[in-house]
């Protein structure tokens, strides 16, 4: 009976941990638990190589840094190479420790991801982390924070800037009647306002660009081409620099009536002025996406550009929905 | 609960890799325990522990491995207490790194924690990020979070949770008069930014979630608290609203409606889907057409529409 294959990939992380030198190929073929059976039972070498290379991938996935001792005069020649796992690589550094006050605040951080994939993630991580053996400390209660995240294209750009290579989507901005390609260096990946954003290299602008998730309208693509990883270095705080810039330009004049919804919501991003209130926005379309949804509980006086979007978006939701004739 | 889902071998690979650290910290730990901690089932767990007992190192110069090459485990224990305890390792003690996904998952987390009034202070948080940093196997997608502005209402609401006070405030509700409440606090809901106060209201004489946008003169009370032990509601209650509404809306804008779609039905033909779901109020009906014009459409209740469509000609009359 063949072993299940997570045998054979825990034996090979074993044995790859336990040694100082290395093991080449022929040696974890014929020695490894999981090979060396397929190996008596004759199995092709082809075949068994093609495993190994398989199980070398799926384990670098979960993490597992197996290390390539290549020949030093000739390192594109794999054939004599050694394959080993550094402990100091594979292991949490010993001189980490957790504190129990730091894993009841990990513990309320890794709950945030509700349902999404993340979720899964922060959970697997906190499990290490436990096995560390910290006692554990009352939990933090009266807080539920959430972040929410329903958008498809997040988990392959995050791979994407993960690995540094370039991302591919279709790009449907408002305004123009379809989707435009877009071939980007994803650096970072941003929620600002409550929306998820990914910042990067635009290739065809050769510039900075950040985009809107909810604007990414296909699939997400991610080529063989990849770039230089000290691009990623700092690329968090260029990318909310960018955004708040971006809204410091932009500041619109409303008119709103008191007491209302859109008082309320609106008041924590203003600041008063002369006659009614400034606010700044990042987008004029998800802006005036928000105002119109006010109705006439707000009025914006500038700039003519959100207030035509706005008045634009009045027009056809009361035209939708029979006009008022 | 958690779903328990069934695994792939690299998946059932990376929980046994996982499981020695575990296992060796605990000492003696029970298969429901681990079961638990492991997101698995009971009996999925004792195949883990027992696929682990064939696991070791390779046998020497070609022959096979002896046992105590191999890890092992206290059988009796395990057949007759369903209890685990390893009692050979060859390997993997320490738990593993964690990989870049799994530390941008704490990361992200921590910076939402941070903007929570009184958890933790800045050497914590700075401690906890760079021991994260070091210990992932790769350097982790910076994936961030913009700070919210900062609040006096949430500061005050912070400091009521930890005195353990009742708080005074006006509330206003969407399409109803401004009340003046009082309110046990017992938990705050922080989702896309914005905050919820769930509570015992003494007016209504229940627990009720207040939306702290619109919450306003905020005040803390000398009232101790006196339902903090009492069951609070699901997160959200959205789906529980006295009106059945019905929106009409194109398939491809589904992403863009949120969770108004988490507890609706919805039926989609020729790339156009209907959705019939519960709400409290015809206002956030008006909000949600409004916001996206043109592309949602509010089928019934039949007054709603009407009023969606004399809402927005009211804003337009704004502009003359």
């Amino acid at each position: 009976m063949k072993n299940p294959p997570e045998e054979r990939l825990v034996n090979l992380v074993v044995a790859l941990v336990a040694t100082e030198q290395g093991l080449t190929k022929d040696t974890i073929l014929t020695s490894v638990s999981g090979y060396r059976e397929q190996s008596e039972a004759g199995a092709s070498k082809d075949a068994l190589e093609k495993m190994f290379e398989r199980d070398k991938e799926n384990l670098r996935g979960l993490g597992v840094p197996i290390e390539t001792i290549g020949d030093w005069a000739d390192p594109d020649d794999l054939r004599e190479a050694r394959y080993r796992v550094p402990t100091a690589e594979y292991e949490l550094p010993e001189d980490i420790e957790f504190t129990p006050a730091e894993l009841a605040l990990l513990n309320l951080a890794g709950g945030v991801w509700s349902e999404s994939s993340m979720s899964a993630e922060a959970r697997g991580g906190l499990r290490k982390i436990r096995a560390l053996g910290i006692a554990v400390d009352e939990p933090i209660i009266g807080y539920s924070p959430r972040i929410s995240l329903r958008e498809p294209s997040f988990a392959p750009l995050q791979q994407a800037i993960e690995q540094s290579q370039v991302a591919t989507f279709d790009y449907l901005k408002p305004g123009e009647g379809a989707p435009r390609l877009r071939r980007v260096q994803p650096l970072a990946l941003i929620e600002y306002e409550g929306r998820w954003h990914v910042y990067g290299i635009d290739l065809a602008a050769a510039a900075d660009r950040t985009f809107l998730l909810s604007r990414i309208v296909n699939d997400v693509t991610t080529t063989r081409d990849t770039f230089d990883p000290a691009l990623r270095d700092g690329a968090g705080e260029r990318a909310l620099a960018g955004l708040e810039d971006v809204a410091a330009r932009n500041r619109a004049l409303l008119e709103v009536n008191p007491g209302t919804e859109a008082a309320l919501r609106l008041s924590r991003r203003a600041q008063p002025a002369e006659q009614g209130i400034h606010v700044h926005y990042v987008d004029v379309h998800v802006f005036a996406d928000e105002l119109a949804s006010y109705g006439p509980e707000v009025r914006v006086v500038e700039p003519a550009q959100l207030r035509d979007q706005v008045i634009a978006r009045l027009e056809a939701t009361r035209d939708v929905h029979g006009g008022t004739a | 609960m958690i779903a328990r889902k069934p695994l792939i071998a690299t998946d059932r690979a990376a929980l046994i890799l996982q499981l020695v650290p575990y296992l060796i910290a605990k000492g003696e730990v029970s298969i429901t325990e681990a079961a638990d901690e492991f997101e698995v089932t009971d009996a999925q767990m004792r195949t883990m522990v027992q696929t682990l007992t064939v696991i070791g190192r390779p046998g020497d110069g070609g022959y096979w491995q002896m046992p105590n090459d191999l890890f092992d485990i206290d059988w009796e224990l395990l057949d007759q207490h369903d209890l685990i305890s390893i009692t050979n390792s060859v390997g993997l003690e320490r738990s593993p790194k964690l990989t870049a996904r799994e530390a941008a998952a704490l990361l992200t987390g921590l910076q939402l924690a941070r903007a929570i009034p009184g958890v933790g202070g800045t050497e914590v948080f700075n401690g906890l990020l760079s021991k994260l940093a070091r210990g992932a196997s790769s350097t982790p997608a910076d994936v961030i979070l913009a700070p919210a502005p900062v609040d006096a209402v949430r500061d005050a609401v912070a400091e009521a949770l930890r005195r353990g006070v009742a708080v005074s405030f006006t509330y206003k509700a969407p399409d109803a008069a401004p009340t003046t409440r009082t309110v046990d606090p017992i938990k705050v809901l922080i989702a896309t930014g914005e905050w919820y106060l769930q509570g015992w209201c003494h007016l209504r004489e229940a627990m009720r979630t207040f939306h702290l946008d619109r919450v306003s003169d905020l005040e803390l009370t000398d009232i101790a608290i006196e339902h903090g032990q009492d069951p609070v509601p699901e997160w959200f209650e959205s789906g529980t609203g006295d009106i059945v509404a019905r929106i009409r809306f194109p398939e491809s804008v589904a992403p863009l409606l949120g969770d108004y779609l988490d507890r609706a039905t919805v039926e989609t033909v020729g790339g156009v889907s209907t959705a019939t779901m519960r709400v409290a109020d015809e206002y956030s009906l008006r909000r949600l057409a409004g916001r996206r014009a043109g592309v949602v459409e509010i089928i019934e209740p039949e007054p709603a529409r009407h009023a969606a469509a004399a809402w927005a000609e009211a804003g337009l009359a704004q502009y003359g």
